[in-house]
């Protein structure tokens, strides 16, 4: 056997494409994420005892078990409940069901290093609870947990290639076809690598400028 | 909707064997990948900066790029080398290199954290860097180094189920078996998650137990002996 | 005539931008105590550390009982970098007692002091216990020997240490600011330690901005300024009539700091200086 950079080359001009569908999905799952996280949260600090447990329980599921049998629970539990979602759909859902939960437990993280202080003054001068949320926490939370989110985004990216296993045609299932075809699994598998570490790459590097800066800002 | 344990009751051998191959790569690939990282953790501290970049690139290379292309990479990779092992076994070499990555950073942190004048007293006294590391730095570094490596354990306890995508019948690839047969998703896959809960609660225990014993095991060695020197001293004069 | 223990030729070090050491020369004849003194960050700390080459120096060279450590001037004149192995060869040779003692807290006192003959040395156990329980019953320290050193007082710890780099049978200590990381009042008691040692005919270098300390236990002293050796004779002479304008200013201002009433621990105020 022998190793071809042709086609190691060759292979990128037909898994770029297919890496849109990568980014696309985990754009679509961060949003849907950091929604539900953020609700999550909310409803945590409401203080009601027996919701919490429920979530507590379900952090708990999701954080112990592989992310790959909760893709498989959504992809072919959901029709057994009578939604009929395609491949790409029930993997968005349960991506970011997966990260809604990671992400509330940074949120959860994030706040318990913050100062009270300004929350009870909000309170004491009569101010709405969602308005203290939109306007005093949830700014100043963001910017706390930016690394650990950009953490969760490349641990996104690096779930929407499982999703191959479910039929989803994004880059590394190409990669698949393509190397079908071709007979050069190696060097097409190589080249979907090196696409897959580039993106992770500058995610992450791009997040550690961001940290600095605004580090710095926080001074 | 009822949850049809038959289901699992009828089937419980192949979730049971699966489980067990799961446990076994694990441990495997964890006790593997620890070993493998220990080089590349001293590399990534070395003075020199060849050395210092390839540690870099090998940790940044694993931790930027999902397992599952580590895995298909090992398994179209290794016949190129004409090594043609057993699904099982190219899946556990290729879990052990992933964890490595992860432990490698958790033995640079420990190892930067026990304080630079341990190092010197122990070259000062003549011992060469590998002794000093050997007799002085690593024992100090077991208690930094037990909270992290559960974690990524327990993380590669979960990545196992990656395996199913080779044909390994672990846990999840039994899972997926069943549920050709029976189709119910529910029943299936919410055991086999159950299944993962368990496994890893009860290594997180048992990580937790050695926390602290090996916290108080230093702590502990100290009050016997201070103990023994007070009961010692007992009746005894004092020397001058 | 006494032989030459350490010899130092023209040391320089820098780190970065910074110059510690510039163009350092003196020697140590066998069984003389001589103290560096200077004022803080004039470089005396990495002139001991390239002394046992723990910080390897950009130029000069040091021999130790004629051996040279890591820079060697070979016979033809031309340098060459010894390997590890030898430099690791070389340290016991020099006994170094930090400032922050650096003892190994996850082994025993005893454990410390025999890790050293053990595993370097290769001598067996039983001698090397032997040897450290002499150590400790002469530092009054024998019933400590299986604590930990946490449970140590820090003038204990620095026995320990100082029996630790004995123990490899050194030809010279090198000790790094003895007095500093102790309380004030057990000052006396380290001089006075010190001076037993040195009486015992052990060749020591002591780094140290205590004045006081450095004129009751030294015979010659070196004066550090801007990481030249700026004076350098009998602490007596040196220190009661110094030449050298900015050693003067730097007495004077140790002696203007130093409360004339202290815990009675500091003989510099003691002794007014001419």
């Amino acid at each position: 056997m022998d190793f071809s950079v042709a086609a190691l080359g060759g292979a990128f001009p037909q898994l770029l494409p297919a890496m849109g569908i990568n980014l696309a999905i985990s754009l679509v799952a961060m949003v849907l994420a950091l929604i539900g996280g953020t609700a999550l949260t909310i409803l945590r600090t409401l203080g009601i005892m027996p919701l919490n447990a429920v979530i507590g329980v379900v952090i708990s599921f999701i954080r112990g078990t592989p992310i790959l049998v909760q893709i498989f629970l959504f992809y072919y539990g959901l029709p057994a409940l009578g939604l009929d979602l395609s491949p790409i759909q029930a993997g968005i859902l349960a991506i970011a069901f997966n990260s809604s939960i990671f992400i509330t437990e940074i949120m959860r993280g994030g706040l318990s290093g913050m100062d009270s202080g300004p929350v009870e003054a909000a309170i004491a001068l009569g101010i709405k609870g969602k308005v203290i949320w939109t306007k005093v926490i949830l700014p100043q939370l963001y910017i706390r947990i930016m690394p650990p989110l950009v953490n969760e985004l490349t641990t996104i990216v690096k779930g929407t290639a499982l999703l191959s296993v479910i039929t989803v045609v994004e880059v590394l299932r190409t990669a698949q076809q393509v190397a079908n075809a071709s007979f050069r699994p190696l060097e097409t598998l190589l080249a979907a690598a090196i696409i897959l570490f580039a993106v992770n790459f500058v995610i992450s590097q791009s997040g550690r400028i961001l940290e600095t800066r605004f580090a710095a800002r926080r001074g | 909707m009822a949850f049809d344990f038959n289901v699992i009751l009828d089937n419980w051998a192949l979730f049971a064997r699966g489980t067990w191959l799961t446990i076994i790569i694990a441990v495997a690939a964890v006790a593997v990948g620890f070993l493998i990282s220990i080089p590349i953790a001293l590399m990534a501290l070395s003075h020199r900066r060849t050395l210092r970049w390839i540690a870099t690139a090998y940790v940044e290379w694993f931790r930027n790029i999902p397992f599952i292309v580590v895995l298909y990479l090992f398994f179209y990779g290794l016949p190129f080398f004409n090594l043609r092992l057993p699904e099982a076994i190219v899946g556990t070499i290729a879990l052990a290199f992933f964890a490595s990555s992860y432990f490698a950073e958790i033995i640079r942190g420990a190892i930067l954290a026990v304080p630079k004048g341990q190092m010197e007293a122990a070259r000062a006294i003549g011992m060469s860097y590998f002794q000093g590391l050997w007799e002085i730095v690593a024992p100090q570094t077991v208690r930094l180094l037990v909270p992290p490596s559960t974690n990524t354990s327990i993380s590669m306890v979960k990545e196992t189920s990656v395996l199913s995508t080779i044909t390994v019948a672990e846990l999840t690839y039994q899972g997926l078996v069943v549920q050709g047969e029976t189709f119910a998703p529910f029943e299936v896959f919410l055991t086999t998650a159950a299944v993962y809960w368990v496994v890893t609660a009860i290594f997180a225990h048992f990580m937790h137990r050695a926390e602290k014993a090996f916290g108080a095991a230093q702590g502990a060695h100290q009050a016997r002996t201070s103990l023994a020197d007070k009961y010692l001293l007992i009746g005894a004069r004092r020397p001058a | 005539m006494t032989k030459t223990l350490l010899k130092v030729s023209n040391l320089a070090k820098s780190f970065g931008g910074a110059t510690a050491l510039r163009d350092i020369s003196f020697d140590v004849a066998a069984g003389e105590v001589v103290c560096i003194i200077g004022p803080s960050g004039c470089g005396k700390s990495t002139l001991l550390r390239c002394i046992n080459h723990l910080t390897a120096p950009d130029s000069g060279f040091v021999e130790v009982a004629g051996s040279y450590i890591g820079r060697e001037r070979k016979a033809d004149g031309k340098l060459r970098m010894q390997s590890h192995r030898e430099i690791d060869r070389m340290r016991p040779k020099m006994g170094f007692v930090f400032q922050q003692f650096n003892l190994w807290p996850h082994l025993s006192v005893l454990e410390n002091i025999v890790k050293g003959p053990i595993k370097v040395q290769k001598r067996p156990r039983a001698e090397a216990e032997e040897q450290a329980l002499a150590l400790l019953q002469r530092f009054g320290l024998r019933d400590k020997a299986h604590m930990f050193p946490s449970s140590l007082s820090g003038g204990q710890k620095q026995r320990v240490a100082i029996a630790r780099a004995l123990a490899m049978g050194p030809e010279l200590m090198l000790f790094d600011e003895p007095t500093s990381a102790l309380d004030p009042e057990i000052v006396k008691e380290v001089l006075l330690f010190l001076r037993e040692l040195a009486d015992s005919g052990m060749t020591m270098v002591i780094v140290t901005h205590e004045i006081g300390f450095a004129r009751h236990v030294a015979d010659r002293v070196v004066f550090l300024d801007r990481g030249y050796v700026a004076e350098a004779g009998p602490s007596n002479d040196v220190l009661s009539n110094p030449t050298n304008p900015r050693l003067r200013e730097f007495l004077s201002q140790i002696t203007s700091d130093q409360p004339a009433a202290g815990k009675g621990s500091s003989p510099a105020a003691e002794q007014p200086i001419h």
